[in-house]
């Protein structure tokens, strides 16, 4: 099988690759950039644990045959940290318990994000709805609910400090 | 960790766990997030007969294909190994026989995944068929063809035991009830499927691996002697575990297929199963028949017990010789029972081997007799919880099977569950297709014997005091993502009186942690945690003594506290927790410090045969209410509500506790509603998550969990367990729900909407036949 | 499980798309979102030499609404954005709610609308690893001879499990096939074949690349129902799709039922015919109910049973007629 030369744009990076077109996003990722925050928890496409954001939307690596991403903005969860600090969706899930064992974790954290990004007060059933393709052995969801709703608490309060700051300022 | 300061004990804090930052950021490391350099990737060939024997076998084609460096098959790696003494009947691969569908044969490392495949292909097996048996209770009449030659009748193991005496308990009773339950397997699907990576290094001989595991001991031991090298040659690594549920709690094949192919190829061999793979492996809760004949008195009173359980182990022992006894033993140390008789079998299927899953061996049995009993209450007409009130233990004290109770929150429980979920107002009174159930149920913290018996404790922990007053935790303990190396940090840190920042962790590394014997039966926050503060004390102790001879004064005067030493009674002493430990450490540089655990004597059980199983220092308690939404016409249930009570001694981290307390009726209520490994003739059809069907954020209701604090007087800061012990009274309370609801009950698993409908239909037919009696009962 | 190997084109045009169909013959197949076709070739059921990616062909990404020629949606249009169109809520509501009810969230961002139209037929013989499938000896929809839900049939039994495609028929859709010979259109209906092998009368090199609902169709009252064990994730064990107009007196004017994954293609109920020009009547609703089970054949293709498949269609869609004709007229 012949490689291509590839480029792909991964966390706002360019990385150029040599790889064979049967190969997925995920196993490059994992594999070839070493970003292995994305996890494989099955092979029929179900779990979503592969999640990451293709141009900020929510979709499963294991489905992705990399050559065919080169004009996307990819991000992993390795992408979302701001300069080291954890952002409110990660610090929530901290504080609420809402990572035990870990492995949804990155593809839950991504796929709030987006819900969060267009819909920043979701009732609870659209936060269910919209985790519903994030499979969790652990938690029964409980808590990733709240670190849900947590996480816009923090956001609200990022926001207000914010707006606050630009009224003082 | 805003509410954690040196002032407010880490008791009872809700703190995050120590690894939640490598989680959510992803940088933490799980098996198959590692490599090494040169590293090959390792694929096993698996059996496609359930029953055969191997006539011969040819690698030579999958050897010669290019990419190809390892082939190995049983002939090489002939040594029996299991997870039980008594249980040593697998080998890394077959050698004479294959005994499932999946079973494995041989194994390659190569370059790439895809050439490992293509080698698979190349390997050519002749087998000769043999008869194959599916059900365990055919499979019990079996006499030729079995699957273990030294395994009569495919019983792998059976047991009987009779305490008090059922023949005269039965005499007593008014009223004797007799049902026949039946759960099908089911498993624990954990999210991070098993992976194993091993290097080998021939120079001197050493093997490190790096496994997803929960039980980095009994692996090291294994690998050792399966690949006949000495155990101080072999190191196990547990990097971050993606879920267990028991699913990582043995040793699984590709742990040492992957080890062989490391050092037979001479570089480092990855294996990471599929999730069909994870299936095949399986060691799930196995397929449990039931048969249960209570009797009771007009007032509810239990007089005798009587169980008949067959177990469908699959082709291997595994933990089986465990789960059978405890599916009988623990028909105890919940109630008053006078008289109890349990005879049980493990018996042998070609089909994978079953093991060990959350709530091991209780739930199935859990499940029938509080079902049995919930039935007997609406027969006599009592209170479903009040027949419980009535036959409550009256502890401390040992049952009639040798098991020591000393606390026991279920009766804290039980009120808790029926005020918080509105019991009185809603049990019976609901309208059609709503329903409330209510069941309660048990669980070990920890074994009170060791798989292995000797006198090694059960738990050790190394300590070591930096000179800048930092602590680091040695611990052989397994976090499996419910939040061990969080508990240990959170004890040693009171005990210290320090902040949590100050206390590190080093866990599961076999080369650098004395031993643990893993994450399993639910003892690590209970065992590892003592031995935490044991090793706590030491250097507390050892910090008090420098400081006292340093300055002259008593040892009774000084006092560790917020970081520092200070003195009392008058003693004017303040010291930072740097300069004791600089003290303490004194000539030999550094202050280290140990403390182990072992369970007392008088909590290890009685004598007779299987006595061992069963016995733990403190057992847990959970009571709950779960309230559905029958449809009758489609037979679908909705589930609404639960409220859970979890007596879990002491919640050390409240926060975890609340959500291994949630994922466990959250497992419950998969087993009782969607889940099922479901066999065609030895065949797994739906090995994959899609057609598994774990349930999703939209059929997972609110769980309200209350914590009652019985304070165990063994348990650290009072705490037992806390991890599986809910899960199993989920069931039952679903299917009195289901019960209350539409008024049939379903004595199968799960409680799919057919089997619903078709006990409306019975229903609805013995209703024509017989007029007049009540819908409710 | 890694993938056979392969080649990747990825054309930007529609023609460059039907070049390539036609330059690789039937070495080719085409990929959409890839949601169905990427886990079966991890599963070995397909072994194409060339993947003709659709997505760059971003002409076949749209959704029109023409008051003449009515709703056209492009071949490309994702799951998520179907569900998501204020137009296809407003007059095509049944649409709206199958598409809702599509696997998740996650892989309605990626799925298609012509990949979900040109789904591969499902059964639990079929949809299983290559170590799987050679244990069992095969099945006759892929390297075997035996049909292992019904030993000795001669045609494949593996169920068609889309969404959309029982809702489009409501709604009188027709699909556009492309083709280096030129175009056709053909009403969704036909593009089926009841063999679970033979699927679809397209042929190989024919790209679906959009379907047209007919304006005649806007604004019919209609719904979707789905069985399945978990709420998301979960192809359909049944699905009942309908569809009606109804006077201002109540009277029913026309209506469609269509019923998905309990056959080997998705398939219109016939017996719908007897709700023209009359009222709503329970007992007549009942009688529409039953009947449709005899359009319905489920074999052991999927987890549940037949039976409960067949009651649950006669639930399904006696509850759809009665959601959306008995509340209507009178509020
Ligand atoms: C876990 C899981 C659950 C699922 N559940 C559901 C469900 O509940 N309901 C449901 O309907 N689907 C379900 N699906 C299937 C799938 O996600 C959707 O049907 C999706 O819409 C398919 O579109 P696609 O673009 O991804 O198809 P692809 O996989 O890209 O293609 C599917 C087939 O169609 C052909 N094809 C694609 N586009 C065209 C075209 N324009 N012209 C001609 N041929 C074409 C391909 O060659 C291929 O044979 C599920 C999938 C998974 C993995
Ligand atoms: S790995 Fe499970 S969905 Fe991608
Ligand atoms: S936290 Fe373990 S799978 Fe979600």
């Amino acid at each position: 099988m012949n490689k291509e030369n590839i480029r792909l744009r991964v966390n706002k990076r360019d990385y150029q690759l040599e790889i064979a077109p049967n190969r997925l996003l995920l196993d490059v990722l994992r594999q070839d950039l070493g970003l292995t925050g994305s996890k494989r928890g099955c092979d029929d496409s179900s779990c979503g644990a592969c999640t990451v954001l293709v141009d900020g939307e929510p979709q499963m690596a294991c489905l992705m045959l990399a050559v065919s991403y080169q004009d996307c903005e990819i991000t992993t969860i390795e992408g979302i940290a701001c300069e080291g600090q954890l952002e409110p969706l990660q610090r929530a899930f901290c504080d609420e318990g809402g990572a035990q064992c870990g492995y949804c974790t990155p593809g839950m954290i991504l796929t709030a994000r987006h819900l969060l990004a267009h819909n920043p007060r979701p009732t609870d059933q659209e936060i269910n709805e919209a985790l519903s393709g994030n499979l969790c052995r652990c938690t029964g969801y409980v808590q990733i609910i709240a670190s849900v709703r947590k996480a816009i608490e923090l956001l609200e309060k990022q926001e207000s400090g914010v707006a606050a700051a630009g009224q003082g300022g | 960790m805003g509410e954690t300061t040196t002032q407010s004990s880490p008791i009872g804090a809700r703190v995050p766990m120590v690894d939640a930052v490598d989680k959510v950021t992803g940088a933490g490391k799980y098996a198959d997030d590692l490599t090494l350099p040169g590293m090959l990737v390792g694929k096993i060939l698996h059996s496609p007969h359930a029953h055969a024997r191997i006539r011969s076998m040819d690698t030579s084609a999958a050897e010669r294909l290019p990419g190809v460096r390892a082939v190995v098959t049983g002939a090489e790696t002939p040594v029996k190994y299991g997870i039980l003494p008594v249980g040593h009947d697998e080998t890394i691969f077959c050698v004479d026989k294959v005994r499932y569908i999946g079973d494995n044969v041989a194994a390659v490392a190569a370059e790439s995944e895809a050439i490992a495949e293509h080698a698979l292909r190349l390997i050519r097996v002749d087998y000769e068929v043999l008869p194959a048996y599916f059900d365990p209770e055919q499979s019990m009449q079996a006499e030729t063809n079995l699957i273990h030659d030294d395994r009569p009748h495919n019983i792998e193991r059976e047991y009987h035991h009779h305490f008090g005496n059922v023949e005269e308990g039965f005499a007593q009773a008014d009223y004797i009830r007799q049902d026949r339950f039946d759960c099908p397997e089911v498993t624990h699907a954990a999210l991070e499927p098993h992976s194993t990576l091993a290097r080998y290094d021939a120079e001197d001989g050493t093997l490190t691996v790096w496994s997803s595991t929960q039980v980095p001991y009994y692996l090291k031991k294994t690998l050792a002697a399966t690949l006949q090298m000495p155990e101080e040659k072999v190191r196990v690594i547990k990097p971050l575990v993606g879920g267990g549920f028991g699913g990582k709690s043995e040793v699984i094949p590709l742990e040492l297929a992957a080890a062989v192919l490391a050092r037979k190829a001479g570089a480092p061999v990855k294996i990471t199963y599929t999730r069909e793979e994870v299936f095949l492996a399986n060691r799930g809760r196995p397929r449990q028949i039931v048969e249960l004949k209570t009797g009771v008195t007009r007032q509810g009173k239990l007089t005798a017990v009587e169980a008949r359980i067959i177990q469908d182990g699959g082709a291997y022992c595994g933990y089986g010789v465990v789960t059978i006894l405890y599916s009988g033993q623990l028909l105890n140390a919940m109630y008053d029972i006078p008289n109890v008789k349990f005879d049980g079998y493990r018996v042998l299927t070609n089909k994978p081997a079953c093991g060990a899953m959350r709530g091991h061996g209780t739930v199935n049995t859990r499940f029938a007799f509080e079902q049995q009993l919930n039935r007997i209450a609406s027969v006599l007409g009592l209170d479903p919880v009040e027949i419980r009130r009535r036959n409550l233990l009256h502890p401390p004290c040992v049952t009639l099977n040798n098991l020591r109770v000393l606390s026991y929150g279920y009766p804290e429980c039980i009120d808790r569950v029926v005020e918080r979920s509105g019991w009185k107002e809603k049990y019976g009174k609901l309208p059609y297709g709503k329903g409330i159930g209510f069941a309660g149920s048990h669980y070990v913290s920890g074994a009170a014997n060791p798989i292995i018996r000797s006198a090694m404790p059960q738990s050790t922990v190394n300590l070591s005091v930096d000179r800048q007053g930092g602590v680091t935790i040695f611990t052989g303990a397994s976090e499996i993502g419910q939040g061990s190396d969080t508990v240990q940090v959170q004890v040693v840190a009171a005990e210290l009186g320090l902040p949590l920042e100050q206390v590190r962790i080093v866990a599961a590394d076999t080369a650098r942690t004395p031993v643990d014997l893993g994450s399993y039966s639910s003892r690590v926050t209970f065992m590892a945690g003592n031995a935490a503060i044991a090793a706590a004390r030491d250097a507390k102790r050892r910090m008090l003594q420098a400081v006292a001879r340093a300055y002259g004064v008593a040892e009774e005067d000084l006092l560790m506290e917020g970081g520092r030493v200070l003195g009392r009674n008058g003693c004017p002493l303040s010291l930072t927790l740097a300069e004791a430990a600089r003290l303490a450490a004194g000539p030999a540089g550094v202050l280290t410090a140990r403390g182990s655990y072992n369970t007392p004597e008088e909590s290890r059980g009685g004598t007779f045969k299987g006595a061992g199983v069963g016995p733990s220092p403190a057992y847990s308690y959970s009571a709950q209410a779960v309230e559905v939404t029958v449809d009758p016409e489609t037979g679908r249930v909705t589930v609404d509500r639960i409220v859970v009570a979890h007596d879990c001694g002491k919640a050390i981290n409240p926060m975890n506790v609340e959500g291994q307390v949630i994922g466990s009726v959250w497992m419950g209520l998969g087993q009782a509603l969607q889940e099922v490994v479901d066999y065609e003739n030895g065949r797994i059809k739906n090995a994959g998550l899609l057609e598994y069907r774990t349930a999703s954020t939209l059929e997972s209701p609110p769980v309200e969990t209350i914590l009652v604090e019985s304070n165990d007087p063994e348990g650290p800061f009072g705490a037992k367990e806390a991890g599986e012990g809910s899960l199993a009274a989920t069931i039952p309370a679903l299917t009195h729900a289901i019960y209350d609801a539409v008024g049939v009950w379903i004595d199968t698993l799960p409680v799919t909407p057919e089997r619903i409908l078709r006990a409306l239909q019975e229903k609805q037919q013995a209703e024509w036949k017989s007029p007049g009696t009540g819908a409710r009962m | 499980m890694s993938l056979p190997s392969f080649e990747v084109v990825r054309p930007r045009t529609l023609e460059g798309a039907l070049e390539e169909l036609e330059r690789h013959g039937p070495d080719a197949q085409m990929i959409a979102g890839g949601t169905d076709l990427v886990p079966s070739l991890k599963q070995g059921l397909f072994s194409p030499r060339v993947l003709v990616d659709l997505k760059g062909v971003r002409e076949l990404d749209f959704i029109r609404f023409d008051r003449e020629a009515g709703l056209e949606l492009g071949a490309l249009t994702t799951i998520t954005r179907l569900a998501q169109s204020p137009v296809v809520a407003e007059y095509f509501p049944v649409l709206q709610a199958a598409a809702k009810t599509v696997a998740s969230p996650l892989l309605r961002n990626m799925g298609t609308l012509g990949g979900n139209l040109c789904l591969d037929t499902r059964c639990l013989y079929y949809n299983q690893s290559a170590f799987w499938r050679e244990s069992l000896g095969y099945c006759l929809k892929k390297e075997g001879t035996v049909c292992h839900v019904a030993p000795g049939s001669s045609v494949c039994w593996a169920v068609f499990s889309g969404d959309t495609a029982p809702a489009l028929m409501t709604l009188a859709a027709t699909v556009r096939l492309a083709s280096p010979r030129g175009e056709r259109e053909i009403p969704l209906r036909e593009l089926y074949v009841n063999d679970g092998w033979v699927r679809l009368t397209k042929r190989h090199d024919e790209i679906l690349t959009a379907v047209r609902i007919p304006l005649s169709s806007a604004g019919w009252k209609g719904t979707y129902k789905k069985l399945r064990i978990r709420n998301s994730i979960d192809y359909p064990l049944a699905g009942v799709a309908v569809a009606m107009r109804w006077a201002s007196d109540g009277v029913c004017q026309d209506v469609r039922i269509a019923l998905t994954a309990v056959n080997p293609a998705p398939r219109l109920v016939e017996a719908a015919a007897r709700l023209k020009g009359k009222r709503y009547d329970p007992s007549l609703v009942d009688e529409v109910a039953h009947e449709a089970i005899r359009t319905a054949k489920p074999l052991r293709t999927s987890a549940s049973t037949m039976e409960y498949r067949r009651h649950m269609v006669r639930v399904f869609v006696r509850r759809a007629l009665n959601e959306v004709w008995a509340n209507g007229p009178h509020c």
